[in-house]
């Protein structure tokens, strides 16, 4: 079957509608989120960030410890210690990849969220006068806060001591990203266009933030309970930090309250961790508050490109080059892997025959930056679609048709060289969009726009990578269980951020087990109870352990069949099938309840356990130089955001009146959750591109709280609507690929390219904030005027 | 943290006289501030929520003018028929403060109060010509709401003195009633520039007088005479409006902020008055 022919109408009426597992438990406020499960007798632990800003001290983004105060604190009723670097067993260092975060920081603050301190304290209440009575006395160093200045000779170093200083100074990595001859290609191409574009770090800003709660059980072993993507890493990260053997730690990861790759890698973890080895047993919980959260969480990377394409006269794309400079903040995080992620994207979702992506990622005294939703690619979006569109119309192309002209499909090779034999919808996104209403109409509602409002129509064609890249396994293990009642247990061991992972687990084992929804429950992710499963992320949770869900679920089926078969007499397993609650003998129609099949064998025989790796890219191309992990990826889900805007001409204000996902994320398993993600992907995207404005001045955060962090409210987004373009994906869990950061990649490229269509004026720097819209509004008056 | 809950004029008159004693209408603004305060919990506050001679709605002097209970909530004012029918400008500027849930706390009194350069009350209120109803111990005395602002944060309440209630002439239905807030969103969102407008047209369509107030672009509500001279004896078109705008534009002073720049702040201060030709 071709590729196409798979394809159905992006209008077919979705599969039967379905309510999340976690719907009810969470519209009555019934979920427990980590800090619900904490005893009542926990002690708490807090950190000390000196560089913060405060009454008494504007905020010191880079300095050295001289000296830390502690009697002060330690005087007050109610607060147990204060410990320091000098405390930490261990290595004192965390990080994903590169090992270089203290845990507390001993000589050097290195942004202004850097803790010196952990308090530990009988109440909130004491816990708060200690962490007030504390001074430190901090030496201001010269600070870097500027990528491009980080690597100029004899900047300020952020990590100049310690056996974690980098060798190249402020640069954390480069990378390089070479396929065929993109200086020659784009020499020689008849046209050309170029652009520089930048977009500003974001905050995650999810509902809950970084909280958790630990304790040493009296056989020693550390039991944690923490609101984390990574419960399976974390006791790793732990372990090495604290110097502790990471199989005495145990994580457990209720449903968090949002994660968006904020929570990937350690944030409460070691700290919580640290304090409950010096509680003497008793439990400890942490929970930052919203300044905290801002001030010490990680953030998208801010990021800076030049990039040129080039194109035959016939817009059949030749050439794309692009320089890149990620800034990490202070510490590397996944400052690398998100650059790689980036990077191999740069091009868009095209065939593209020469291409030159160079990439740079910088240490600098701002903010951390790490893991985000769109991971790298939404920094790329606006870029490579801005392009896209000075192209159409430096060729007098219609721009939908130059995309579809381009559109990456299966077989074809990518811009880093990967042949795609995974599935690939983009052109019928786009045929989608152009079969809407919203599209059609769009003439017309331009010209009926109102005195002082300029309306315009702008797609974006965007596409985000799936798992860890080579060089990473993309492992899951699924462990479930025929429960002593004859229902279903599904030990899931990939966190639920939210995205709904968890409710798909229970619907593809119902389905895969033809029991009623109602039959399968969810243990969320435990180490102890579940096998080692991976993160929460990079849009693989649902494909990884979905795959190994469907083999575990098929092993269980054999397995029950085979033991009914004993009841109820059958010679051949064929004969039998599953039903709801039962066995079933197909040609007498008598049944073996599970329940009581559940009752007759022994626990050990209920479990089933299956694994699933995600296939990577056969004779990966050489083209990629530089990379620790990750390149190249070998499924992508593609998608096309169609936005409606209007501009007041007045304000700068832009309003989002429409807008529109078709999304390629193979076959919808659960219409109701794909259709969730890709909303929330778009409404995050609109604030990354619009309101959210993340700035610091000096390393110092400027939007620390949500009165100036302005993510949008219902008020501003309207109504999404998402349409399913369905395709297979072929190694998928029943053909499905993971959908959740796709849609965050649409709202920047698309939203610029309306506020063009409205006003002829292309912004390339991120946000499109009303004063950047006001001014372009007025130089091109000011342009028009001069030529009339 | 003491919190006193008189139930009548006398009794919070008396509650007051409580040394440190802050008034405590719908908390929105006074419980961020406190937050950020170490030493919140010695606070005395005296809430406002059961005095019943704070809230309500009434017309005095023969229809002339709404006399407005100073504890009355946002939402409690923007459901009022005669709020919505007689002072649209203030019904506009009450539908983009915060959020329901604010709208529901807040009061009038408390916005007045916080004298927020921000605050998106004050710009309608000015140029109505609000007059405020203030109590103490020692009495009652009334002040026009100009004289009550006296800079950011600052007011004329006196120690032991309450906002009572706000005194809104009613412009004549004729007249033209304008606000409009500029914020970075459309909910929850501080004032980058807003504007509210009274104007009054004549017998062909000239302008007899017109009433200009801007937030948020100096330290108190922007008033701009220059601005509402060169409208007077005019008709309320573009090529008006566009004179009016550049002379508010070259005149106002505004700063730069997280949220805005000067700049910025100067070219709407200007381009909201050009809104009023679309009405």
């Amino acid at each position: 079957m071709s590729p196409k022919s798979r394809v159905s109408a992006a209008q077919r009426p979705c599969p039967q509608p379905s309510v999340r597992a976690d719907a009810l438990s969470k519209a009555t406020g019934a979920e427990r989120y980590a800090l619900d499960l904490a005893p009542a007798d926990c002690l708490f632990a807090g950190a000390f960030r000196p560089g913060a800003p405060s009454g008494s001290s504007p905020g010191i983004a880079h300095g050295r410890v001289r000296g830390l105060d502690t009697a002060a604190a330690l005087a007050e009723p109610g607060v147990l210690r204060v410990l320091t670097a000098a405390d930490v067993p261990g290595t004192n260092l965390q990080g994903i990849v590169h090992k270089d975060q203290p845990v507390l920081c001993g000589e050097v603050i290195r942004h202004a969220g850097d803790p010196v301190a952990l308090v530990l304290a009988v109440s909130a209440e004491a816990l708060r006068r200690g962490l007030a009575a504390l001074r430190a006395d901090i030496e201001p160093l010269p600070g870097v806060f500027d990528p491009a200045a980080a690597l100029k000779k004899g900047a300020p170093l952020v990590h100049a001591q310690g056996h974690a200083a980098p060798k190249g100074g402020n640069l954390l990595l480069r990378a390089v990203i070479e396929k065929g001859d993109a200086r020659k290609a784009l020499r020689d191409a008849p046209v050309v266009v170029r652009g520089e574009f930048s977009t500003p770090a974001q905050e995650h800003a999810f509902l809950e933030t970084q909280c958790g709660f630990a304790q040493v059980l009296p056989d020693g072993v550390l039991d944690m309970t923490v609101s984390t993507q990574a419960p399976f890493r974390d006791r790793f990260e732990i372990g090495h930090a604290l110097g502790l053997d990471p199989f005495r730690i145990r994580v457990r990861a209720p449903y968090l309250g949002g994660g968006f790759g904020g929570k990937d890698g350690a944030t409460v973890q070691c700290l919580l961790a640290l304090a409950a080895l010096k509680a003497e047993g008793r439990p400890v919980r942490m929970a930052w508050d919203r300044e905290e959260s801002i001030l010490a969480g990680y953030k998208r990377h801010a990021v800076r490109l030049r990039c040129e394409l080039g194109a035959d006269s016939d817009g059949t794309l030749l050439a794309y080059s692009c320089r890149a400079l990620y800034d990490t903040g202070a510490y590397a995080h996944l400052g690398g892997e998100v650059m790689e992620l980036g990077m191999e994207h740069a091009a868009g979702p095209y065939r593209v025959p020469h291409t030159f992506v160079e990439g740079r990622c910088v240490y600098t005294n701002n903010p951390v930056a790490g893991a985000f939703r769109g991971f790298g690619v939404a920094q790329m979006s606006p870029a490579f679609e801005g392009l896209m569109d000075a192209l159409a119309a430096r060729l007098g192309m219609d721009p939908q048709a130059l995309r579809r002209k381009n559109a990456l499909r299966t077989g074809d090779t990518n811009s880093s060289g990967v042949t795609l034999t995974s599935s690939a919808h983009l052109a019928e996104c786009l045929d989608a969009l152009e079969a809407h209403p919203l599209w059609a109409g769009r003439e017309a509602w331009r010209e009926a726009a109102p005195p002082f409002i300029r309306r315009g129509v702008g797609v974006a064609a965007v596409f985000n990578g799936m798992g860890y890249g080579r060089g990473l396994p993309d492992m899951a293990i699924a462990k479930l269980e025929l429960t002593g009642e004859g229902d279903f247990l599904v030990y899931s061991a990939v966190a639920d951020m939210g995205q709904g992972n968890a409710a798909a687990f229970a619907t593809l084992a119902a389905q895969e087990l033809n029991q009623q929804p109602g039959a399968v429950r969810l243990l969320q992710p435990d180490t102890e109870r579940c096998h080692p499963s991976g993160s929460s992320s990079a849009g693989r949770t649902t494909y990884t352990f979905g795959n190994a869900l469907l083999k575990a679920c098929a092993a269980m089926r054999d397995k029950l069949l085979s033991r009914a078969a004993l009841f109820l007499l059958a010679d051949d397993i064929a004969a039998l099938e599953l039903v709801p609650g039962a066995v079933r003998h197909k040609a007498t129609d008598r049944m073996l309840p599970l329940a009581v099949l559940g009752r007759a064998l022994e626990r050990d025989d209920r479990v089933c356990v299956a694994e699933f790796l995600m296939p990577v890219a056969q004779d990966p191309p050489d083209t990629g130089r530089g990379f620790v992990i990750g390149f190249p990826h070998l499924f992508f889900a593609y998608a096309a955001h169609l936005a409606r805007i209007e501009v007041d001409e007045l304000t700068g204000r832009v309003r989002v009146c429409d807008y529109v996902c078709a999304t390629d994320g193979g076959r919808v398993l659960d219409r109701s959750c794909f259709d969730q993600q890709a909303q929330g992907g778009a409404a995050q995207g609109i604030g990354f591109a619009l309101t959210e404005d993340f700035s610091t001045r000096q390393g110092l955060i400027l939007t620390g709280d949500l009165s100036t962090c302005l993510m949008p409210t219902a008020l501003d987004l309207p109504d999404i609507l998402s349409l399913a373009v369905e395709g297979d994906e072929p190694t998928g869990p029943r053909g499905l690929k993971g959908v959740g950061e796709v849609g965050l990649n649409g709202p920047a490229p698309a939203l610029a390219s309306a506020l063009e269509d409205a006003t002829g004026v292309r912004l390339r720097d991120f946000p499109l904030a009303p004063e950047r819209v006001l001014a372009a509004l007025k130089q091109r008056q000011g342009r028009a005027r001069r030529k009339a | 943290m003491n919190v006193l809950f008189p139930r009548n004029m006398p009794q919070l008159v008396k509650a007051l006289g409580e040394p440190g004693a802050r008034i405590l209408a719908g908390g929105t603004d006074l419980l961020v501030r406190l937050r950020a305060q170490p030493d919140a919990k010695l606070a005395t506050l005296v809430s406002l929520d059961r005095v019943a001679a704070l809230r309500g709605v009434a017309l005095e002097k023969p229809g002339t003018v709404l006399r407005i209970g100073a504890a009355s909530t946002h939402a409690e004012l923007l459901a009022h028929p005669l709020v919505r029918a007689r002072l649209p400008m203030l019904a506009q500027a009450l539908a983009t403060l915060g959020s329901p849930p604010i709208r529901n706390m807040g009061t009038l009194g408390g916005n007045i109060c916080t004298a927020s350069p921000a605050g998106d009350t004050l710009p309608p209120l000015l140029v109505l010509g609000a007059e405020l109803e203030l109590a103490s111990a020692s009495g009652t005395r009334s002040l026009p709401l100009a004289d009550f602002l006296l800079g950011p944060g600052r007011t004329a309440l006196q120690p032991g003195e309450a906002l009572t209630a706000v005194r809104v002439p009613l412009p004549e239905p004729s007249a033209r009633q304008h606000f409009e807030k500029v914020g970075r969103r459309d909910a929850l969102a501080v004032a980058v520039v807003s504007l509210a407008a009274l104007v009054r047209t004549g017998g062909k369509g000239a302008i007899t007088s017109a009433s200009l107030a801007w937030g948020a672009v100096a330290p108190g509500i922007w008033r701009c005479p220059e601005a509402e001279a060169a409208l007077v004896g005019r008709k309320l078109t573009l090529s008006a409006l566009n004179s009016a705008a550049r002379i508010a534009s070259s005149r106002v002073q505004p700063i730069s902020d997280v949220r805005a720049s000067a700049d910025y702040r100067r070219s709407v201060t200007g381009n909201l008055l050009l809104r009023l030709a679309a009405l």
